[in-house]
């Protein structure tokens, strides 16, 4: 820097410099404590959830078991990775309407290769994966060249997936056939934990790698943030929102084995536009922690099992079933007011 | 201005329309308005100056009632108090206080008329509450009239250049004024902004019609030269803080800068080099594309070239095609002696190019932090062995901060939370820290207060006396005089001129660009003979 280069000395705490005398301004002391307070009112409250449904004396007797546990952690791996799967696009301001549809889809794949065409486990599990990264292809050909709503589109994909899931299975369950290792790694637990959690940890890893630790990443939430200016500073932003929506169909694709693992067998009514909601609940209530106002991995998971665990316990307490639906629906408004609040904070306070 | 009477002779009887009292706003982090008491007499052009982040924005927000204020402020219009924490826009619009924002809020998929209507009513047939089309085309026109906009009532506004764009909307926001021939305020927030200059002359001259008929104009701007020729009073704010209050016989162009800057501005002035002999960095010829009808022109290593002309001329079709966002129909382009064409802009960025836009719309990632704003155009630099190495990124953010002068608490700051004078020297930090070797600037210091343009330039040619080139576009022409080394003209498409040391002034290139303009307009082609191509 050269000699007469104070201003950017100064600049640096220009908020405290009062040319005519004011008083320096008090800040980030209260503005701090309500940071930390939006990024760990979730894991406080699932917190809570726990310790309350583990306490009460109608609920604690079931819910605080290991069995219980192990139950909940392994019935919402399924959604877990679902979740993950959305994650991606919406990081570049995208909508994967179709994930809960694909991994319906992707099942009914996996299912028919071993149960019709013999094919062994692992070329069935790369068959499925396969054929949801095409449904990405597909969708993401549509959004990222023709520039249409992804949205619209990919509730399009989910009606087309449902058609062909009824015509080919013709309303009948695949659970003939299936091999025993996958039925076995949907059943069993390793240490203590469902297998299948495993599976869902190491998902999650390597999509928060991707996401936080990949210039990959960062081009993705470039996008989201700024589409043309991402354009600028030259990324490719169609090709990359093309590859978003690719993994996130490999993703849905996993999640069908799971489901075909968890259930036993694949059925036409498995994998379906509710639990899409699901994810894009836990997506968007994700969104409100730890990194308040972006989409992030440990957000979105912390948010999958406060779901998980919060309707497990209402279960018990025996409430009927709407309340559990309107508990999760209610997850979801909430989650998207509140980030849509923060956004408006962190975008309009110039 | 407009009258010899000194201020002290007709204050008594002037009456206060607007007076603002120990006004304050406070931000998570920041204090935007400190204490800010300001009145405003009826019947004057009160100019509100500052730079970025003097908090003019915030003032202004908080008289729309868009933000509120802190508690203990009060805001009075024509007597009636409102506590400056309770403002809302029903009540900015009961007190008669009308806004034109720099954001236009025009709609582009309207007519004209549909525009100007929004902000009225539309005629209707009585029962069934259809639009009657005639005479809403019909009001359209005489208010068109009336501000000599000279367009059809019927077209779109999408169809129309940005100068109508804003014409419109100071004439959606001023034709209520007329019509109800009340005392309202009229507060215009940096209309001048994407108007060229004989049309903010047009602007004015009507403006200064209107004090005289006793309307009432709070104007906020951050070009001193606009203050000069219309403000009355003025008003300067700097770090939220009210510095002066000045009549206009009490200040001038240097006093101004003073009070802006809160020091004598460096002289920002460069002589420009003639750099004759050497070697050319960059060759077009025969450019045809968009609006640009085979312009030919080449640029010097280390050269600092301006290109100067009116919307639509063809400016930024020129830098967004030298960047590889556009093909040429027809053409070629030379770098270092080999063609090049680029399909993309990162293979222009490969080659060294980059590329400032001329909206920060176009370049900011206002939801992402500091830190990444800088590196946005170099993240693979960080990128070893499998890992994003962030802290060495939020290293070389700090350094950039400092190297350029960025204002900020931290680099994991919000880049919404940044003024916009910051925001715009960050983004110009983003792309020098790749040291180009051609460097396209499309006007650059739009909506950047005084300081922070200086530093912008003082960035620049330090990178030019690193080797850089740059291409600048502005349509501020007493700019494009101190920073370039020559200027070209454009005019519908075609260089209608050029002009090199020591004929490089505000006056010549405004001449050359409005000749050549409506020359050409005219089908007479004489000014082009001017045009010479090294």
């Amino acid at each position: 820097m050269s000699l007469e280069s104070t201003p950017a000395d100064e600049a640096l705490d220009v908020d405290e410099k009062g040319p005519t005398g004011a008083a320096p301004v008090q800040r980030n002391g209260q503005s701090r404590l309500m940071v930390n307070l939006e990024r760990f009112a979730l894991p406080g409250l699932f917190a809570v959830v726990l310790i309350f449904f583990s306490s009460w004396s109608t609920t604690g007797h079931l819910f605080g078991t290991a069995a219980n546990f192990q139950e909940v952690a392994s019935n919402y791996v399924y959604i877990g990775i679902l979740t993950l799967a959305s994650l991606i696009p919406l990081v570049c301001g995208e909508f994967d309407f179709s994930v809960g549809q694909n991994a319906g889809f992707t099942q009914i794949v996996v299912a028919t290769a071993m149960a019709r065409f013999h094919v062994p486990l692992p070329f069935a599990v790369m068959l499925a994966i396969a054929f949801g990264a095409l449904v990405g292809l597909n969708n993401g050909n549509v959004v990222a060249r023709l520039g249409v709503n992804s949205l619209i589109v990919t509730l399009g994909t989910s009606g087309i997936l449902l058609g062909i899931v009824e015509w080919y299975t013709n309303g009948q369950s695949i659970s003939l056939g299936i091999s025993q290792s996958l039925l076995n790694f949907g059943s069993r637990n390793y240490g203590g934990i469902p297998e299948v959690v495993y599976l869902l940890v190491i998902v999650a890893l390597v999509v928060y790698y991707l996401l936080e630790h990949t210039p990959y990443g960062r081009y993705l939430t470039s996008i989201g943030s700024n589409a043309r200016a991402a354009r600028l500073v030259g990324l490719r932003v169609n090709r990359l929102k093309l590859s978003a929506f690719v993994i996130s169909g490999a993703l849905a694709g996993i999640a069908g084995v799971l489901l075909v693992a968890k259930n036993g067998s694949a059925s036409p009514e498995a994998g379906s536009v509710t639990d899409t909601l699901s994810a894009l609940a836990a997506a968007y209530l994700g969104a409100t922690s730890i990194r308040p106002g972006r989409f992030n991995v440990l957000g979105a998971m912390l948010a999958v099992y406060f779901i998980g665990f919060s309707v497990a316990g209402l279960a018990i307490a025996g409430v009927q079933s709407w309340v559990s639906q309107v508990f999760s629906g209610g997850a979801l408004f909430v989650a998207v007011v509140i980030s849509t609040l923060i956004g408006r904070r962190r975008s309009g306070a110039t | 201005m407009t009258t010899e009477a000194t201020p002290d002779a007709h204050r008594p009887w002037r009456r206060v329309a607007l007076r603002i009292d120990h006004l304050s706003k406070t931000f998570p982090g920041t204090r935007a308005l400190n204490d800010v008491s300001l009145e405003v007499e009826a019947g004057t052009i009160h100019c509100l100056l500052g730079g970025n982040g003097s908090g003019k924005s915030s003032l202004i927000k908080v008289l729309a009632g868009v933000y509120q204020g802190d508690p203990g402020g009060t805001i009075t219009v024509d007597d009636v108090s409102e506590p400056a924490d309770r403002t809302t826009p029903e009540w900015a619009r009961a007190a008669g206080l009308h806004f034109v924002h720099q954001d236009l809020a025009v709609f582009d998929g309207l007519s004209v008329a549909e525009n100007l209507a929004i902000g009225r009513g539309f005629p209707v047939r009585r029962f069934i509450g259809a639009i009657r089309w005639r005479t809403l085309n019909r009001r359209a026109r005489d208010v068109l009239d009336r501000f000599q906009i000279h367009v059809d009532p019927k077209r779109l506004l999408a169809d129309l250049r940005p100068a109508d764009h804003t014409m419109v909307a100071i004439a959606r926001a001023l034709q209520d004024q007329f019509l109800a021939g009340d005392e309202g305020i009229l507060v215009l927030d940096e209309p001048t902004v994407a108007l060229p200059s004989a049309e903010v002359d047009v602007l004015f001259s009507a403006l200064r019609q209107y004090a005289r008929a006793g309307q009432t104009i709070l104007l906020v701007t951050h070009r001193l030269e606009e203050v000069i020729s219309i403000a009355e009073r003025v008003t300067v704010l700097r770090d939220g803080n009210v510095v002066a209050t000045l009549d206009a016989d009490q200040f001038d162009y240097d006093k101004l800068v003073e009070l802006i800057v809160g020091r004598a501005l460096d002289s920002e002035v460069t002589d420009g080099v003639d750099l004759e002999g050497e070697d050319l960095l960059l060759e077009v010829s025969n450019m045809s594309v968009g609006p640009l009808r085979g312009v030919t022109f080449g640029l010097r290593r280390g050269e600092v070239l301006g290109v100067a002309g009116l919307l639509g001329s063809g400016r930024t079709t020129l830098l967004t095609t030298l960047f590889g966002l556009r093909t040429m129909a027809y053409g070629t382009t030379k770098l270092d002696g080999q063609l090049v064409a680029f399909a993309g802009v990162d293979q222009a960025m490969d080659a060294g190019l980059a590329f400032v836009p001329e909206n920060r719309s176009d370049s900011a990632f206002l939801d992402m932090d500091l830190r990444e704003n800088l590196s946005a155009a170099d993240v693979p630099k960080y990128w070893h062995r499998f890992v994003l190495h962030q802290r060495q990124e939020a290293e070389d953010a700090r350094r950039s901060v400092v190297e350029f002068s960025i204002k900020a608490n931290s680099v994991y700051q919000p880049f919404a939370t940044l003024s916009g004078g910051n925001q715009q020297k960050a983004v110009v930090a983003r792309w020098l820290r790749r040291k180009p070797r051609l460097l396209l600037l499309d006007e650059p210091t739009q909506g950047v207060d005084i300081e922070a343009r200086g530093e912008i330039y003082r960035l620049v040619r330090k990178a030019v006396a690193a080797g850089t080139s740059v291409i600048v576009v502005t349509s501020d022409f007493e700019e494009l005089a101190r920073v370039a080394d020559r200027v070209l003209v454009l005019a519908h498409g075609r260089i209608a001129g050029e002009l090199r040391p020591p004929h490089i002034d505000a006056s010549r290139i405004t001449e050359l660009v409005l000749s050549a303009s409506a020359s050409d307009q005219a089908g007479d082609g004489a000014h082009e003979m001017e045009t010479s191509h090294p």
